[in-house]
């Protein structure tokens, strides 16, 4: 770790992550909702290789509430912190002010970047950047990060990096309740950066990470303090309170620093971010999106580009003649058969990931990334609340499930912005559950789109089936309260080129270097397991279930086996199989595959997240379920759709 | 507050879409934690707002920010009219 770091902390979506990218050339992903960075990233800094620069999640409010907002919390704690470059929206500056208030109790020298810019002039928001930096006592800089302007000015102003003058005294018990537990902290754990003011102040609001921090360095006089904080509490020295003192003095600036002119006609993005939600025309927009999704990926990605890719290019080219130069080359037929054969690593594990799911999981990666910078996401959650309230969930959980289909790993940290345990846990199981992730996405449509729009559709309805069925029961077994939606909705933003490029490939080369060594993988504990004949062992072992139950052929049992390592993987195998399945099998097949186990990466963040306890106990629920519900849906199928 | 003037507050909830208020009081029965987000959100005492819609969700509009509020939160988010 370096001696010196200089974190970029604000409120979410106001641009931090496009700063540090600016700032070290690293990028970090970025996109148009609040909750984008919901862990720690760090790189040298462009201007100085000693400096580590710190991406920290965005935090709506100091003390920290959710697991993102600790995260930053914790970094602002136990990072050597040379300074903050606080990010602001300018068009927003009271939220800003806000948490301005808090950073200067805390005594870390700062530097505003009062970003966005060109949204604030458009909607008539002007704001005097100079008279801001003489009331705070530190540089101010006006930026686009967007356009790159304003970075030479902030990195110069770094070197000016100063403590920020108070901007409230709040009430007196306050005042008093936060002298005392300030003199306490002082005395017993005094922080090596951060003013014992600013400490007593989270204190006070319960910010969690400082009461750990407070609770390691103070010892036994925790109590004193626990005490003295329980006595302010009395006095109606509670945390809303304090926030609410914040927000006033920081309105009081704004108003002071702020020039508004008035708007002739409402914003182009403001009409369209109705419309969006609107009650009538939100149904027809999310049809006409979905429609467009499943033109690009289903019909060009996985029906026009997997064509070329698998018959044209490695079916009739790459093929046949790396196999004729294999088996002309290499004498021994066992090596020839692991590379070329029926579970070849190039015939089978590389020609799935190569010319079946890259083609699909591309057009995916961009649609995805264009929906993602245009602020629709977000505004699925207004839209789902009402279904999510079935399920003990509010709105917000639609973004980490939305970025599932993504990919269910990173997906599985976005629930840090979930509010409660409660959601959390339930968000983390439903995705484990029934959410597919790209690759998996990717082989559904290409074996489903292939047979039918019907049992496409099947599959569909039957995961949003089952997941409405499991969040319900978990909502009843899971104790504790639904919180109702309370949520902003970002700008509607025409997605940047260049942004949607950057994740497309950063996204690709995930799929690249994580998915296709554990193809390889799959396809050589296929291989052994055919070589050493345990192959018809397995067949026969998984025949009842496989068989009798799924109604599926016997050789699917080895896609299941596959399936343990991905379910993607599992999926491939079932579309190795596809002649021989009929479109009822092919739906029982990947309806069945894609609740079953998540895939190892997933799991482990699972473990990470929740424990491992946790995360056994859902895969000890999921394996089984998958099979009933599978076998369940067999036998409807057969009965009704014949 | 027991004036019954069209100065009278009324919740959030109430009113139409193209309303312009002043923010009055958050009601008790919304609880802490939510409370303090609202505050940050910008929907604190003595702040205008403008009602967008109110179907599916309460949408407002505070400064620069869209905001979205369940009913069941817009029912006690007390405004005068303005
Ligand atoms: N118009 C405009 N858009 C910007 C500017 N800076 C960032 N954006 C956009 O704002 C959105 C959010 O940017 P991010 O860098 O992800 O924001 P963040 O603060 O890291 O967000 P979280 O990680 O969610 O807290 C993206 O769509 C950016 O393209 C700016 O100066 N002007
Ligand atoms: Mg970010």
């Amino acid at each position: 770790m370096t001696a010196s770091a200089i974190a970029l902390v604000g409120n979410p979506n106001v641009g931090k992550s496009v700063l540090f990218h600016r700032l070290t050339g690293a990028y970090v992903n970025v996109s148009n909702y609040p909750g984008t960075t919901v862990e720690v990233a760090r790189a040298s800094a462009r201007f100085d290789a000693a400096v580590d620069l710190i991406d920290t999640p965005g935090v709506l409010t100091l003390p920290a509430r959710s697991d993102d907002e600790r995260a930053t919390m914790h970094a602002l704690l136990h990072e050597p912190l040379r300074a903050v470059i606080q990010v602001g929206d300018a068009k927003n500056l009271r939220r800003t002010l806000t948490l301005t208030a808090l950073l200067a109790e805390l005594g870390v020298p700062a530097v505003l970047a009062l970003n966005m810019h060109d949204e604030a002039s458009a909607r008539g928001v002007t704001v005097d950047a100079q008279a801001l930096s003489n009331a705070l006592g530190i540089p101010v800089v006006p930026t686009v990060a967007t356009g790159g302007e304003g970075i030479a000015q902030l990195t110069r102003a770094l070197t000016d990096a100063r403590a920020l003058q108070p901007l409230l005294h709040y009430d007196t018990d306050t005042e008093a309740a936060i002298t005392d537990l300030a003199n306490r902290i002082t005395r017993h754990a005094p922080h090596p950066r951060l003013n014992a003011r600013g400490l007593a102040i989270l204190y006070l609001g319960q910010d969690s990470e400082v009461e750990a921090w407070l609770a390691e360095a103070a010892g036994d006089q925790i109590t004193g303090m626990a005490s003295a904080r329980a006595a302010a509490q009395t006095k109606g020295v509670m945390p809303a309170a304090l926030a609410h003192e914040r927000g006033e003095a920081a309105g009081t600036l704004t108003a002071r620093v702020t020039a508004r002119t008035a708007q002739a006609s409402p914003l182009l993005a403001h009409r369209i971010g109705q419309l969006i939600i609107h009650r009538f025309w939100a149904w027809p927009i999310l049809l006409g999106v979905l429609f467009v999704v499943y033109e690009f990926v289903g019909v060009f990605g996985a029906g026009t580009l997997v064509g070329l890719m698998e018959n044209d290019l490695f079916g009739k080219i790459l093929n046949p003649a790396v196999t004729t130069f294999v088996r002309a080359n290499i004498g021994v037929p066992w090596i020839a058969d692991l590379l070329v054969g029926e579970y070849g690593l190039w015939t089978m594990g590389m020609t799935y990931a190569l010319a079946l799911i890259l083609p699909i999981v591309t057009t995916f990666f961009i649609i995805f990334g264009l929906l993602e910078d245009s602020g629709y996401f977000a505004r699925l959650s207004v839209l789902a609340n009402r279904l999510f309230k079935l399920i003990g969930l509010n709105g917000r959980a639609v973004l980490p499930m939305v970025l599932g289909l993504g990919c269910v790993t990173m997906a599985t940290l976005t629930t840090r912005i979930l509010h409660s345990p409660r959601e959390r846990l339930i968000t983390i199981f439903l995705m484990a559950l029934a959410i597919p992730c790209s690759a998996q996405l990717g082989v559904v449509l290409g074996l489903l789109g292939g047979i039918s729009f019907t049992a496409t559709l099947i599959w569909v309805v039957s995961m949003v089936g089952v997941l409405m069925l499991a969040g319900f029961l978990a909502a009843k077994l899971i104790p504790g309260r639904r919180i109702p939606l309370v949520t902003e909705m970002p700008p509607i933003r025409l997605p940047l080129f260049g942004n949607v490029a950057k994740k497309t490939v950063g996204r690709i080369k995930w799929y690249l270097i994580e998915v296709i060594p554990l193809f390889l993988l799959g396809t050589l504990i296929m291989f052994l397991l055919n070589q050493f004949g345990a192959l018809p062992a397995i067949i026969r072992a998984g025949e009842p279930l496989v068989s009798g139950w799924l109604g599926l052929p016997p050789e699917a049992s080895a896609a299941f086996v596959m399936g343990f390592l991905r379910r993607d993987f599992g999926a491939t195998g079932l579309f190795a199989l596809s002649h021989q399945l009929s479109p009822i099998q092919a739906v029982v097949g990947m309806v069945t595959i894609t609740l079953f186990v998540p895939c190892i990466a997933s799991v482990m963040m699972i473990v990470k997240e929740q424990g491992w306890k946790i995360a056994a106990a859902m895969i000890a629920f999921i394996v089984p379920f998958a099979f009933l519900i599978g076998g369940l849906l067999n036998h409807l199928l057969r009965a009704v759709w014949a | 507050m027991s004036t019954h003037d069209h100065n009278a507050r009324v919740p959030l909830a109430f009113l139409l879409p193209g309303a312009r208020a002043q923010v009055n009081a958050l009601g008790d029965e919304i609880d802490a934690t939510q409370r303090e987000q609202i505050l940050a959100y910008g929907l604190a005492p003595g702040r205008p707002v403008t009602v967008l819609q109110q179907h599916p969700m309460t949408l407002v509009m505070v400064d620069e920010v869209e905001l979205a509020l369940e009913s069941s939160v817009a029912r006690h988010v007390w405004v005068t009219r303005r």
